[in-house]
């Protein structure tokens, strides 16, 4: 069984006036049976233009599964970003230097598939994916 | 203007040989990259004993427009216990694990720190309701609605 950890630290000495802000939190990321560790992983580097969407990896109807995600946003300038989302649904923008972490559940197919969109600029990025469950593989990208 | 960082390290042994993410960022303003949000909703720590949906992040207390607002949401399930967890959605007010698009799953010790657009609440449901779970969270805001707050 492997083990995957991720730790992260936030902190600020004024964000919060008064009252310093640190963060630490860590975790050992496991499959959805709880006591047994991530055993498939991917990652990848791309670019894409403006406009342009890239399906990180497609939804297999993998019902409740427990999958992890990690993007950073390598572009240059400051000024570009990409927006990441569920299918069509955009949650947020990630800028250049920006790093993002969250599970993935991948329950309900095409609806679960991660897209990237380059909003502003030609973005590169890296990602990985720990995948907690069963897995198809599959071309990524669309 | 504040100054926060954000630093994550994953490990991994999955692959012969192992994998070492280590990544900090700046969390900055949309409009300006070279100036660091100065605004929070706080962290805050909230108790569940039901599996009752609840919203955790009301979209309409942070600005929003044309979804380039660069928010970030942190959250962590602060329960040791790694048999139960928390849904978390991109949703009005329901998480569950067909509810429109559910982000994924938080178990016990689990966090995750993403760029949110302000678009939509965040929603979250735990589990269980035979075990208390706490759930932490805290939003780094691109701007908060002046009569919210």
């Amino acid at each position: 069984m492997a083990t995957t950890t991720a730790t992260v630290s936030i902190s600020s000495s004024d964000l919060m006036p008064g009252s310093p802000l640190n963060i630490s939190a860590s975790s050992t990321l496991m499959k959805t049976g709880i006591t047994t560790g991530m055993e498939l992983m991917e990652m990848g580097n791309h670019s894409i233009a403006t406009g342009t969407e890239f399906a990180l990896s497609l939804a297999k109807g993998d019902v409740n599964g427990a999958h992890w995600l990690y993007i950073a946003n390598t572009s240059t300038d400051s000024t570009y970003y990409i927006e990441w989302g569920y299918h069509d649904t955009m949650i947020g923008p990630l800028y250049s230097g920006d790093w993002m972490f969250v599970p993935w559940n991948n329950a309900v197919a095409d609806d679960s598939e991660i897209e990237v969109e380059a909003k502003i600029g030609t973005n590169t990025f890296e990602y990985a994916i720990f995948k907690g469950g069963s897995w198809t593989l599959a071309t990524a990208g669309a | 203007m504040a100054t926060t960082t954000a630093t994550i390290n994953i490990g991994s042994d999955i692959l012969s040989n192992s994998t070492t993410i280590s990544n900090t960022m700046t969390i900055s303003k949309s409009a300006n990259p070279s100036v660091g949000l100065d605004e929070t909703t706080g962290l805050r720590t909230k108790k569940f004993t039901t599996t009752t949906d609840a919203v955790i992040v009301e979209a309409d207390e942070l600005t929003s427009s044309g979804g380039a607002e660069a928010h970030k949401v942190y959250i962590r399930n602060a329960s040791t216990n790694k048999a139960n967890f928390f849904y978390v959605s991109y949703n009005a007010s329901t998480a569950d694990a067909t509810t429109t698009e559910p982000i994924g799953k938080l178990y016990g010790g689990d966090w995750m720190l993403m760029p949110y657009n302000g678009g939509t609440n965040i929603s979250v449901a735990s589990s269980t309701a035979s075990e208390t779970q706490y759930l932490e969270y805290m939003v780094f805001a691109d701007g908060i609605v002046a009569a919210k707050g």
